[in-house]
């Protein structure tokens, strides 16, 4: 299938600091897609590149066969590239629903002059977005909470409340910032089926950034391994389970060697490479 | 201990509130009669203090609202003494005080100013002043031990409707009763001015507000909203010249207010220059119809425009120092933005006070012409505050619409997290720009209606304080919210308006009704529903706790 986002020779510097160097990287239209690594590995730079929120100094984002680096975070959105937070980022003092309708911004086309006189193309369109948003709080199952403040609800309805903001502006792809971070194991199953059901029922291509292994291993159908912003490793699942250089990047120098091949298994993996979990960037 | 901590903080409000009516200027003007709204004041702070705290023992609640009494009536006495001895030793601040003092000292304490100058004591007065406050203070918390809950749970819900009606009846009184009794041939100090009514007109707007809050959607709402309409429309033909003078003044700054909402209120932007958008409003009409202006002298066969044409120029014209303002400023945030647009303000203001060849300098604009409609000359305090009220309704109408719409939603999000908002596809610079547009429009628009009213405009009308007036009355009413425009500017530019001769004291006020505030209650008098939840998140959440400890 063909890529719906290729990223070529990505670099972006901070003063001395490369936080991503010549990282290239595809992602196939309908699949789900990780992006792991270890704490200050890069990967939300990455996100932050894709989106707007910085300008890479060198390499090109291909999304959908149109460059988009360096564009502005709100022309990047319009064009079907939606995202959630590493830290929570929801309009805390607005309302589940308003949260939602504000994530349809790009869609709505009634400027003030419509708003002010209630236009019947004002009306329709008000009508439209609001049961589009109940319709996408019903999918992510916040159907009675859309009056409540976004800061009141608990935590796991918050990652799904801004899940449901990024969908409201019916993005291709969506970029998912560790969705499961401080999730408890019941959330995170709960959490990793909902991101599947956004690719199969929704159609949309799926990009995480995610610690819990997991997840990543059960859903995730490329996985691309970053470390002081290069990419080290890329493959299925299994492929990235061997990979010496992995296995380096999370436990250190020398531990690849004095393992035997057989015993950096799933379970071997999983233990040592939740354990990075954590507030990095 | 920690009872008597928790008295002494509704105490201190108290004192604050207290303190403030006393400097603009209640005494000065009310006679005796002032006492007796401080003691209602204190009686109320005091009932509402205790009822929420239902479960102490009466014990508890007759020392807390002892001290709610004693702490205000102690320090007004006090202070009272203080300047008393003062004036009695002859030390003279400043000539002001030595005016204003007797005839204040002399209300609260029951004498005559001729006795305070000369002398006498004014312990007794003190002491007699004290004691009707403090006992208000407790008859309010007495009172509130009252068995209302028993009386609540008895009716249940056949008294819901009543209750929720209410707060309807007590504006509607509060009306009838000013129509009927208008209150004017009560004597006051010097003149016969209506000022009962006016007060009472407050009350009414203040009260009837409250309900529109209180009420839900329905049927009812829409009765009262059409009753206060009409109740509102009925006011200038029953107050008196210098009530209308007082209230169109209230209604420009309403106006302004609004304006000044969407840009601080909605869309976070903190704009100290505000005011230099009333003044090209004011200006722009003024230089184009002024006898005395450059261009009326200079360009031969121009006579000046109308009202009705000017008004579109002086709007079309502010939206365009909008934008020269939004372009430049777009970048910045927070301190800086306030930083920048605080010089924008001065610059306006000193170019309109040096560009003497085409300003006039100091001496301002004189003459402006005031708005004929139909032939018919609006240039009297009643019409002019119909003519205000019009487009303070359009306004207000405008700011409710743009609220609710997308722009509305796009202005919220951009005050709660920029970038994110940003990264929902919202164009930071248009939805900015619109800000900043609608904001200069209305202060513009308020700018020529206030040329209107106090034909001759200078230079010193546009200093910093409007602005800081205008954000003061936004910051008071409740930030974000309109109808805490409304509010906040009868509090801070009418109130003190009516009380005129005590004008110096206006400062004073103004900062001792900030700090109280923003102590006590910082969501403002009337706060957007969503900034109150906001900004008492804590103790919403603590509310059921206690209650269930209390039970």
């Amino acid at each position: 299938m063909a890529a719906i986002l290729s990223i070529r020779n990505l670099t972006k510097r901070f003063g001395g600091l490369v936080a991503v160097n010549r990282l290239s990287l595809e992602v196939e239209e309908l699949s789900i897609a990780s992006l792991i690594g270890p704490n200050g590995a890069g990967k939300t730079t990455v996100f932050n590149c894709i989106t707007g929120f910085y300008t890479p100094e060198e390499g090109s984002i291909v999304f959908q066969g149109r460059e988009i680096q360096g564009r502005s975070p709100d022309r990047v959105t319009s064009q079907g590239i939606a995202r959630t937070y590493q830290n929570i980022r929801l309009f805390a003092n607005m309302t589940a629903i308003e949260n939602i309708l504000v994530g349809q911004h790009p869609l709505l086309k009634t400027g003030w002059l419509q708003a002010v006189l209630h236009t019947p193309g004002y009306h329709h369109e008000e009508e439209q977005s609001l049961a589009e948003a109940l319709r996408l709080l019903e999918f992510v199952g916040l159907a009675k909470q859309g009056d409540a403040l976004a800061n009141s609800l608990a935590y796991a309805a918050q990652r799904r409340l801004e899940i449901a903001r990024a969908l409201a502006s019916s993005p291709k792809i969506i970029l998912l910032d560790e969705p499961t971070a401080g999730m408890s194991p019941k959330e995170t199953a709960d959490a990793t089926g909902f991101i599947k059901r956004l690719r199969d029922e929704l159609g949309i291509t799926v990009l995480l950034i995610e610690h819990d292994m997991h997840v990543v291993m059960g859903i995730s159908e490329n996985i691309t391994v970053l470390d002081y912003g290069s990419k080290i490793a890329e493959g299925k699942a299994k492929q990235i389970q061997n990979d010496p250089l992995v296995v380096e990047a999370y436990l250190g120098r020398g531990t690849a060697s004095g393992l035997e091949k057989s015993e950096v298994g799933p379970e071997a993996n999983s233990s040592a490479e939740t354990k990075p979990k954590g507030r990095g960037r | 201990m920690r009872t008597s901590l928790s008295g002494l903080r509704p105490a201190l409000a108290a004192f604050a509130i207290i303190l403030y009516l006393n400097l603009v200027g209640f005494p000065l003007k009310f006679g005796s009669v002032a006492i007796w709204v401080f003691a209602a004041v204190l009686f109320l702070i005091s009932f509402i203090v205790s009822r929420r705290a239902a479960a102490s023992s009466p014990a508890l609640i007759l020392t807390k609202s002892l001290i709610i009494g004693l702490v205000p009536s102690l320090g007004l006495a006090l202070l009272t003494y203080i300047f008393a001895s003062m004036q009695a030793s002859q030390i003279t601040v400043q000539d002001v005080f030595a005016q204003i003092l007797p005839p204040h000292t002399a209300a609260l304490t029951g004498l005559t100013s001729e006795q305070v100058i000369a002398g006498e004591s004014v312990v007794p007065g003190l002491f007699s002043l004290v004691l009707i406050l403090t006992s208000a203070a407790v008859l309010g918390g007495g009172l509130s031990l009252l068995p209302y809950e028993k009386l609540k749970s008895l009716q249940g819900e056949k008294t819901q409707g009543f209750r929720s009606t209410l707060p309807l009846l007590i504006p509607l009184l509060l009306f009838a009763a000013y129509l009927s009794l208008r209150l004017p041939s009560v004597e006051l100090f010097d003149s016969q001015e209506n000022k009962f009514g006016l007060l009472l007109l407050y009350v009414f707007f203040g009260s009837s507000l409250y309900a529109l809050r209180t009420i839900p959607q329905g049927r009812l709402k829409t009765a009262f909203l059409i009753v206060a309409v009409l109740a509102t429309i009925a006011v200038p033909l029953l107050n008196d010249q210098l009530q209308n003078s007082v209230l169109g003044f209230v209604v420009v700054f309403i106006i302004m207010g609004i304006g000044l909402n969407i840009v601080v209120g909605f869309a976070g932007l903190l704009d100290l220059g505000y005011v230099a958008f009333f003044a090209v409003g004011a200006y722009s009409y003024g230089l184009l119809s002024s006898p005395t202006s450059w261009i009326l002298v200079n360009v031969p066969g121009f006579e000046g425009i109308s009202f009705w044409a000017g008004l579109p120029i002086a709007i079309v014209l502010g939206l365009m120092a909008g934008i020269l303002l939004g372009v430049p400023v777009l970048r910045l945030r927070g301190d800086y933005l306030a930083i920048v647009t605080l010089g924008f303000g001065e610059i306006i203001r000193l170019i309109l006070l040096n560009l003497r060849e085409y300003t006039d300098g100091p001496s301002g604009v004189r003459g402006i012409p005031t708005p004929y409609l139909f032939g018919h000359d609006l240039g009297n305090p009643r019409d002019l505050l119909y003519l205000a009220m019009a487009f303070a309704a359009v306004v207000t109408f405008v700011a409710l619409r743009l609220r609710d719409s997308r722009i509305g939603r796009s202005w919220v999000a951009m005050r709660e997290d920029e970038r994110v908002a940003q990264a929902m596809g919202i164009n930071l610079v248009s939805t900015k720009l619109l800000a900043f547009a609608f904001g200069a429009v209305f202060a513009s628009l308020s700018g020529t209606l206030y040329a209107v009213r106090q034909v001759n405009v200078f230079p010193d009308n546009f200093a910093l304080d409007v602005s800081i007036n205008v954000l003061a009355l936004i910051i008071i009413g409740g930030i974000g919210s309109i109808e805490g425009v409304v509010i906040g500017a009868i509090a801070l530019i009418g109130l003190p308006e009516i009380l005129r001769s005590v004008n110096e004291y206006r400062v004073v006020a103004f900062g001792a009704l900030l700090v109280a505030m923003m102590a006590f209650r910082p969501e403002g008098l009337l706060p957007s529903l969503r900034r109150k939840r906001e900004l008492h998140v804590e103790e919403t959440e603590t509310l059921p706790r206690r209650k269930k400890v209390a039970k």
